[in-house]
């Protein structure tokens, strides 16, 4: 776990409203693994930091992908070129592939593309074969950056792709599933694939495993951290009930 | 070094319990300037905690409800306790019983446990149902578990107070003649948070303790009540995030702070602060540089 004060390097749209935003800090860059996240902290800016799953790594740049949810989200779009935030990170338990499980599946709705780019680099250096599942609810809103081997879309409105669920946008033969995005998507792709890999978002607080702020309802009957243990799980270990389905962020005075 | 009731500090500037886990998960933080810590609050047996959200921040501060998850003592004395006692700073259990006796019993298994430097008496949590604030709200039940936990053990005795109460000065004395050797002042605030969408608390508990800078008057104010009525050490909390923060708990009469939220917010809060205190402050009698100081104007 790295502190770095990491100036912006970039940014770019992929998707309206949708913004990457990349901060150089090489160490984190060098030893971050696919759906790990970073916590960043803004001052001035609200009291806690802001957990982002990295989303591409580039030299020493790390990228992270968000769209203004409310007060730290928009002051983090409003930094310019060489303003500085502070970055803590590598954090939490990121995706395990395995060589023999087959071709991997990346399946995302809307921000939850997040650890997908990272997903996929770690599975080709595997010789896996990767098929990028990326759902949103618009063309428009819908970020066109993929990587693997092969891209399949969903919309809503379906004005790309499968009209519907991203989970209908999953060819067959898949191996091994990896999924990111809202609870309602992740508790339906539980029910089809329980042995996926599901990255979670939650509310966190240290996002370092002391505040136990983060928690996951798992099956077992325990709650554990998505900080530490997660946020990366098994989806059918997780009782999806007892997650909130939406995550409401309040704006900090 | 800070001698506060019973416990060598390796300086003024703690953990606080609840935000430092049981001292493995903090990997920045410099235990070099780590006066101390408390633990997780535990009780007798493993509880799970509240459902989720936990937590929601607020303007200069954030809620929490974690209701005091934990592995229950004997996980305690068996996993953690061990490290402890080769740490280089104290570590003191923070401990909770939904009756008296429980308390007691507590005391009585953490008594002589090797890497156990003193318990803090939490009468204060405000997200549990039972015991907690329950206990601290008057002086009579506060005696009652103070004195429960004097009988159970020869450890240093700390009791946490709650701010949720109208004369903190008479808890702090009853505490005091019950047998408690320092007083920690002050627990978490109780607060709630609306969801407007939803239209429901944002807090799956509805209420939850507020912490962080948006409390540190309010603790200062009741941490400096405490340290008049009292003539054992104060320890204050509350919103402490910088060290000048510290330095106006130890200009109020406190020999030791506790820092809790700002460790969230930076691991090494704590190093940080403790670094930036100045030395004539802390070599003083803080009771006796605070006492000749008007009381806060009402």
């Amino acid at each position: 776990m790295y502190d770095v004060e990491a100036p912006l390097a970039g940014r770019r749209e992929v998707a309206r409203g949708v913004w990457v935003l990349g901060f150089e800090a090489a160490p984190i860059a060098h030893s971050v693994r696919a759906g790990q996240f970073v916590n960043l902290l803004l001052r001035p800016g609200p009291l806690l930091r802001r957990p982002f799953s990295v989303y591409r790594v580039d030299h020493d740049v790390v990228e992270v992908v968000l769209k203004a949810v409310g007060e730290g989200t928009r002051m983090l779009l409003e930094l310019r070129p060489g303003d500085r935030v502070s970055m803590l990170g590598p954090l939490g338990t990121g995706f395990e592939l395995e060589r023999e499980g087959g071709p991997v599946a990346l399946v995302s709705g809307g921000l939850g593309v997040a650890p997908m780019p990272l997903a996929a680099r770690e599975a080709q250096a595997l010789g896996l074969t990767v098929h990028w599942v990326h759902g949103a609810r618009t063309a428009d809103e819908l970020c066109r950056e993929w990587e693997g081997d092969e891209a399949w879309w969903a919309t809503d409105d379906g004005s790309l792709g499968v009209a519907g669920s991203v989970l209908q946008a999953v060819p067959v033969g898949v191996g091994q599933v990896l999924g990111c995005g809202p609870n309602r998507m992740l508790a339906a792709l539980a029910e089809r694939w329980p042995e996926a890999q599901v990255a979670l978002e939650t509310y966190m607080g240290c996002g370092t495993g002391v505040c136990l702020g983060c928690a996951v309802p798992r099956t077992s009957g325990v709650f554990d951290r998505a900080c530490q243990e997660g946020p990366v799980y098994r989806s059918g270990s997780i009782r999806w009930r007892d997650l909130p389905t939406a995550l409401h962020y309040a704006v900090s005075a | 070094m800070v001698e506060v009731g019973g416990v060598e500090l390796q300086s003024p500037v703690m953990a606080a319990s609840g935000t430092f886990g049981y001292g493995t998960d903090v990997p920045l933080c410099d235990r070099k300037a780590l006066g101390g810590m408390v633990s997780k609050g535990i009780f007798l047996n493993a509880r799970p905690g509240t459902p989720p959200p936990r937590i929601v921040e607020t303007p200069s501060g954030m809620l929490n409800a974690i209701g005091l998850q934990g592995p229950g003592v004997e996980a305690v004395i068996r996993d953690y306790a061990p490290l402890w006692a080769t740490w280089d700073f104290p570590v003191l259990v923070n401990i909770n019983g939904e009756s008296v006796d429980e308390y007691g019993e507590l005391a009585a298994r953490l008594d002589g446990v090797p890497g156990v430097a003193g318990l803090e008496v939490n009468i204060s949590c405000p997200n549990v149902r039972e015991g907690g604030l329950f206990f601290g709200n008057n002086p009579e039940s506060a005696a009652a578990v103070t004195t429960a936990v004097r009988r159970r053990t020869s450890l240093p005795l700390w009791v946490k107070l709650t701010p949720a109460v109208s004369d903190i000065s008479a808890i702090a004395r009853a505490c005091e003649e019950a047998g408690a050797d320092a007083l920690s002042a002050v627990n978490t605030f109780v607060g709630m948070s609306f969801d407007l969408g939803s239209g429901q608390p944002r807090l799956a508990f509805r209420t939850g303790g507020l912490s962080g800078p948006a409390i540190r008057p309010l603790a200062l104010y009741l941490a400096y009540q405490v340290a008049r009525a009292v003539s054992i050490p104060v320890v204050g909390i509350g919103g402490i995030a910088r060290a000048e923060d510290a330095m106006e708990f130890l200009l109020a009469g406190c020999r030791a702070v506790q820092v809790g939220t700002a460790t969230f917010v930076d691991p090494n809060a704590i190093g940080k602060i403790a670094a930036g205190i100045s030395l004539p402050l802390v070599g003083k009698d803080p009771l006796a540089q605070s006492s000749d100081r008007p009381l806060a104007s009402r």
